[in-house]
């Protein structure tokens, strides 16, 4: 895999035999595929995913709680896979494929699991609701078939202090029914 | 969380020759004079490292990623029946993964149970391996503990509820990855290449260092040195292995105890060999040597099982707030065994 | 249609749906709309209608306050003391001013040249940062270099109140003022580091005591919980030569207004408070908060708008938090259960602030002739705490109802039985016994009665709290002339849907369906509604909601019927049209009678009328009903006496409300409270370190929540209660829901095990060592 860093800021030195080639620390420019769309932006090697899909990419429908993966607020999919983008640099994103709250609805139809979390009120204050949204929604992709406890376990990282756990739950698993539907 | 240039590493010798600083010694640096020095710190996943970063409790100057080394995550099958677990698997990889499930399920349960499904799905086994503990004494800045190279332990004479019940003195903090304590179990051996290629390989119980061995580094990882991979030896087809944790809560919490249990039983079901490995118990994974010695030779029931829980624990020391750790652990181990030992029922096709 | 100009009799509905629904006859004031028939009559109240800002949410479209950006916006931090308790003889803040970055420093903690600026927490702000960037302010603060002599400091409340701690403030430094928690008082003596008693009372305990068969004495503990809001507290501050705007998010945003215009001495009209999304409020995000004013203060001195947004850290250090309690309850009976006397002693620890009793469940939850309670705050060097969810009686209840059951134990009563015998709340009564059927009550068995380690248990603990009332509080509703509706006020929606359930109202008025109204709320550019506290909000707003849309609606009534040819007091609504009452064939369309409105746009305002049964009692804009919010809760556990693991497997819920005008958002709001309350009594406690008053668990991962695997099947049930006394009869929910929960678990423990755990959290630990599964140690 070329990386993506190196590729586009020309700025990397000529790889000597012993070390790796740097980058940094001053802001480099990188390239990352979000929602689908090739995107390009200014990032110090330390800027988190998280803070860099809020700040220079404007995608502030992710949510910063806790800063160290403990409640997984800030869920985002890379290929696919969901993972808190507090605890990843946005240097490392390379060419994986990024995908925020903003992108799972298609154009106006939303994904089965957020018209479920609506129609079953599961959430409240709505903070940790896109990092559950994300959760949920990748459960349903990958698994046709759940029970309850499938569900729990897919958001067994996440903190919501207002309790929609059960909500969520209820959900998603209807969500999964009308995705087999 | 300083400024720090990076680098990809896209070989092990590239980034064994950038590894010139392990991340224990980066946090020894007084207070007063922390600030980027010269050294690379490598990174995996970088769960716990990003943790260090944000505190400001390491400062390095540049960070150099394993992630685009080829193969480095790859779990195989060896020639002996063992496995080679990649160091950049990830935990949900290893815990998925069907094989591992089906030979060695102490280690795919382990991996399961840690941490959060975002974080399994980022975090390595080598980065699991090697990440700092979590006592919160050392992972706050403001306290300067012997850990960060200062004169005090505070968890001692503190807030001790979560930490050691063995071996915690003068440093009382517990080694923080579940999976070890199922990987020192089975007997597993790490692989450690330096830049010129050279393998140090040696027993994953002798890699972690206790406080008396050495105070400030949980391992003996070097630096220019790259955790590569874990071997699991073969197994008899008669070993049994059971890995159990208790958290206080039961999905995403730490534990605070987990044990894991290998037996291997005689077709009468006496006990030819046991390992027993006690997580969250002590400063590196503690194996029970008492309680294995206890069932040498014995059929294990709830009486042999019972004695066997209760000589592991014999020698606990626990501080003022952690005590409750000991009847913790005596039920877990002995639920272990008991479970280890119980008839294997066979699955309908 | 009675004519409303002048008070009138109207009958209304009264009491329970189910239990003896009957009809009272009420004096309603003028200008009220007629009684309200009960919610099966109903189009939309009532109805379990989907969040109208549900969309917005799951699409991360919300814009919350740390989502706010402006042009030119700063970044604020604040630097905080490391110390528990300080002086400070010195501040330098050249180097932090000459940063690249900085475009405003304040000093918080000012050394004054006599006494210097005494810290007595860790985490108290000492000064804070303007600067470009996270980044820069961050650096901007650690060059500003502070003298800090360190003093003795207490962090302990048992420490605390002996003699000879170090006092953490003297007579003229102590606060004074009332305290958000209960019970509030001014004017109690100091004594040491102990504030009190703050005393109530009725009859004669010793004559109580005297008098009894029987007497149970216990003491109980509660620890510090902290909020843990998921949305950090947040603002961004826009001070400019016409007024300032602040985005916050707020539980108040008329509230703030209020505390800016004073703090910073600006009329009302100039100060604007706005609040979109809010990521959750729980008590500590009531009022502006020191971080607030800093805020402001960075974005008056900068001239350009300042974000300050707290960290993990510091929301878990410093931002308020549900103080920590010690309770001794005495309970005397006789032999039939009745009650002869409650004595009630509380010691309760909000570290330099106040507000850390145990409220008023031992005062008014049971029929008792003798009461007699002296409540004591203690300072600790320990961070301010505030209100939280249910503040004083969650506590509270805690003690009463474990003392309660074991009461019913030594009179060999089944618990309910003794409630049912102690209880005046016909409400409660009702509740027990729905409760009781939907867990299975009948299966209970003796305490500690399962053989195995692992022991099931069931247990029931009951609620009180006040039906509160904003008085000041009012909605304005605007027809448009094509029909198109907006209700409009400041009240800000935390979480609870409080702007579904005004479009339902309004909706309800006008015919229409909640989605046609369109709900303009959380700016006070639109009349003052009520904080998102005290579990007032909708008690508040959806009466003058009612009202205003009620009275906007009869100009159209007289357009209809002048197009109808018919009269406007015989105009009725239904389904997007207005008709002619017992003649359907008559009709117009909404819109076309807006039509023909003389003017673009009609709009009403107004405000909460009084109860119309009156108020227990009034103070300035708040004020209580006269019958309180009840609730009964039920929990099933399983307690591995190994392990010490306490697993909480099912909670019923039976909660009242008075008319519920949402059960789908009022289901969300009771498990919410369950959890919250379950959460409190396994797994929650911020620990302080004893050598240095620095809470060691600041951060989500060791600071414990419970989690979607620790959440037992919860089912809810809502009483219909109606009591006549306001145009939608409806109370708050959120806080009596969050009040049973603890006790009920800790009366479930008992019931499994036979021990009593009178402490909280009931962790492992804490199960092994009641059980004696190791030895104590001092």
């Amino acid at each position: 895999m070329i990386n993506a860093v190196s590729a586009l800021t020309g700025r990397a030195e000529a790889p000597d035999s012993a070390a790796p080639p740097s980058v940094g620390p001053d802001p480099l420019a990188i390239a990352m595929t979000v929602n689908g769309a090739a995107r390009s932006l200014q990032v110090e090697p330390r800027m988190t995913l998280a803070e860099a899909l809020r700040g220079p990419l404007g995608l502030t429908g992710t949510k910063i709680a806790c800063n160290r993966g403990a409640c997984s607020a800030c869920t985002v999919w890379l290929d696919g896979v969901p993972i808190c983008s507090c605890t990843v640099l946005a240097v490392e994103i390379g060419t994986r494929r990024v995908t925020t709250i903003e992108g799972l609805a298609r154009g106006d139809a939303l994904h089965p699991v957020q018209a479920a979390f609506i129609a079953h009120d599961a959430l409240q204050c709505g903070f940790c609701t896109p990092g559950m949204v994300m959760s949920c929604a990748a459960l349903v992709e990958r698994q046709p078939d759940l029970t309850a406890d499938d569900v729990r376990a897919a958001i067994s990282g996440h903190y919501c202090r207002c309790g929609t756990y059960p909500h969520v739950v209820a959900a998603t698993l209807a969500a999964a029914r009308t995705r087999k539907e | 969380m300083n400024r720090f240039t990076w680098a990809t590493a896209r070989t092990i010798a590239e980034a064994a020759a950038a590894a010139s600083t392990i991340v224990a010694d980066a946090m020894t640096a007084l207070p007063e004079t922390a600030g980027p020095g010269d050294g690379t710190i490598v990174k995996a996943g970088g769960i716990d490292i990003l943790d260090l970063l944000k505190e400001n409790l390491l400062v390095p100057a540049r960070v150099a990623s394993l992630r685009d080394i080829p193969d480095l995550d790859a779990i195989v099958e060896e020639a002996d029946s063992g496995c080679r677990l990649g160091a950049m698997a990830t935990l949900a990889g290893l815990a998925a993964h069907p094989l591992l499930r089906q030979r060695y399920p102490a280690v795919t349960d382990a991996a399961g149970e840690s941490a959060s499904p975002q974080i399994r799905n980022l975090a390595t086994l080598g980065g699991n391996l090697l990440q700092r503990p979590r006592c919160w004494y050392f992972r706050a800045a403001e306290y300067r503990c012997l850990r960060k190279g200062g004169g005090n332990c505070f968890a001692i004479p503190g807030e001790n509820q979560y930490h050691a019940i063995f071996g915690n003195r003068p440093c009382a903090i517990v080694h923080p990855s579940t999976v070890a304590t199922a990987l020192v179990a089975l007997g597993a051996t790490v692989d450690l290449i330096d830049a010129e290629g050279a393998v140090r390989r040696l027993s994953l119980e002798d890699f972690f260092l206790p406080p008396e061995r050495d105070l400030q580094r949980e391992n003996d990882l070097r630096p220019h040195e790259i955790l590569t991979a874990i071997n699991l030896p073969p197994l008899p087809t008669s070993a049994r292995m059971v890995h159990l944790r208790q958290g206080e809560k039961d999905a995403f919490d730490w534990p605070l105890a987990d044990v894991a249990v290998l037996l291997d039983l005689s077709p009468e079901g006496i006990c030819r060999s046991a390992s027993i490995v006690l997580g969250a118990a002590a400063p590196v994974p503690h194996r029970a040597k008492p309680a294995e010695n206890a069932l040498l030779g014995k059929h294990i029931d709830e009486s042999t099982a019972g004695a066997a829980a209760r000589a592991a624990l014999a020698g606990a020391t626990p501080l003022a707030k952690n005590a409750y750790k000991t009847p913790l652990f005596e039920a877990l181990i002995r639920r272990a065994l008991l479970k280890a030992a119980a008839p294997i029922v066979k699955e309908r096709g | 249609m009675a004519s409303d100009d002048k008070p009138h009799a109207e009958r209304f509905p009264f009491g329970i749906v189910g239990a003896g629904l009957g009809v009272v006859t009420r004096q309603l004031p003028p200008d009220e709309p007629p009684p309200l028939a009960p919610n099966a009559d109903l189009a939309v109240i009532g109805r379990p209608v989907p969040r109208q800002n549900g969309r917005a949410k799951v699409t991360g479209a919300t814009r919350f306050t740390v989502d706010i950006s402006l042009p030119g916006m700063l970044h604020g931090r604040i630097l905080r003391s490391p110390l528990a308790h300080a002086e400070i003889h010195g501040i330098d803040v050249t180097a932090a001013a000459r940063h690249p970055g900085t475009r405003a420093v304040l000093v918080v903690a000012r050394p004054d040249e006599l006494t210097g600026a005494t810290l007595r927490y860790v985490g108290a702000p000492v000064a804070a940062v303007a600067a470009v960037s996270m980044v820069a302010a961050a650096e901007a603060l650690r060059l500003i270099r502070v003298d800090y002599q360190s003093l003795p400091f207490v962090a302990d409340m048992d420490e605390a109140r002996n003699a000879t701690a170090p006092p953490v403030f003297d007579a003229a430094s102590a606060p004074a003022g009332y305290a958000s928690g209960f019970p509030a008082r001014l004017n109690l003596p100091l004594d040491g580091n102990v504030r009190g008693p703050a005393t109530d009372g009725r009859g004669d305990t010793a004559e109580g005591f005297a008098e009894a068969d029987l007497v149970v004495e216990g003491e109980y503990r509660t620890q510090v919980q902290t909020h843990c809001c998921l949305e950090p507290h947040a603002i961004v501050a826009d001070w400019r030569a016409d007024g300032l705007t602040v985005y916050m998010s707020t539980q108040f945003t008329a509230g703030v207004r209020h505390e800016l215009a004073e703090a910073f001495g600006l009329p009302l009209d100039r100060v604007r408070v706005i609040v979109d999304g809010m990521g959750g409020g729980f008590g500590s995000k009531s009022t502006l908060g020191s971080y607030g004013r800093i805020a402001v203060a960075l974005s008056r001195q900068a001239q350009a708008p300042v974000r300050l947004v707290l960290d993990r850290q510091e929301e878990q250090m410093d931002s308020g938090n549900r103080p920590a309690t010690w309770q001794r309850l005495r309970i005397g009976a006789k032999r039939d259960g009745s009650l002869t006397a409650i004595s009630l002693v509380s010691y309760g620890t909000a570290g330099v602030a106040l507000g850390a009793g145990v409220g008023n469940v031992a005062q008014a939850l049971y029929a008792c002739p003798n009461f007699a309670a002296a409540q004591y705050d203690v300072f600790t060097n320990a961070s301010p705490g505030c209100a939280m969810r249910a503040p004083g009686n969650a506590p509270g209840a805690f003690g009463l109802e474990q003392a309660i059951d074991e009461l019913a134990e030594r009179l060999q009563l089944d618990p309910l039985t003794l409630r049912d015998h102690i209880d005046p709340s016909p409400v409660r009564r009702e509740e027990r016994r729905i409760g009781a059927e939907r867990i299975g009550w009948r299966r209970r068995h003796a305490p500690g009665a399962d053989p195995g380690p692992i022991k099931r248990g069931m247990g029931v603990a009951q609620s009180l709290w006040g039906a509160n009332v904003q008085t000041n509080s009012a909605c304005e509703v605007r027809v448009m002339r094509d029909g198109s509706v907006e209700v409009l006020s400041s009240v800000q929606d935390i979480g609870t849907g409080i702007g579904t359930v005004l479009a339902q109202t309004v909706a309800e008025v006008l015919g229409l369906h909640s989605e046609a109204i369109t709900v303009r709320i959380g700016d006070t550019e639109f009349p003052a509604g009520p904080p998102s506290y005290g579990s007032r909000t909708t008690a508040s707003i959806t009466p003058p909601a009612r009202a205003a849309a009620w009275r906007v609606l009869r100009p159209l009534f007289r357009e209809a019927a002048l197009a109808l040819n018919a009269a406007a007091e015989d105009m009725a609504v239904r389904d997007g049209r207005i008709l002619v009452r017992g003649d359907s064939g008559r009709s117009i369309d909404f819109r076309d009678a807006a039509a023909r409105l003389r003017t673009d746009r009609i709009s009403a305002v107004a405000s909460r009328s009084d109860d119309y049964g009156g108020f227990r009692w009034r103070m300035a804009d708040a004020a209580q009903a006269r019958q309180d919010l009840g609730g009964v809760q039920f929990a099933a556990v399983a307690v591995d006496t190994e392990t010490g693991v306490i697993r909480v497997e099912r909670v019923v819920a039976v909660q009242d409300c008075g008319r519920p005008m949402n059960p789908l958002l009022i289901e969300s709001q009771v498990q919410g409270g369950v959890l919250m309350g379950l959460s409190y009594a396994l797994f929650e406690e911020r620990i302080l370190d004893r050598h240095t008053g620095r809470m060691v668990n600041p951060n989500l991962e060791q600071y414990k929540l419970a989690g979607a695997c620790d959440t037992p099947a919860i089912d809810v049930v809502v009483l219909e209660n109606y009591q006549a006394n306001s145009a939608t009869d409806a109370y708050g929910i959120a806080e009596p829901a969050n009040i049973a929960t603890a006790p009920a678990i800790a009366n479930a423990v008992y019931n499994a095990i036979g021990l009593r755990l009178r402490a909280l959290p009931m962790t492992p630990a804490a199960v092994l060592a009641a059980l004696g599964k190791f030895p104590a140690r001092s």
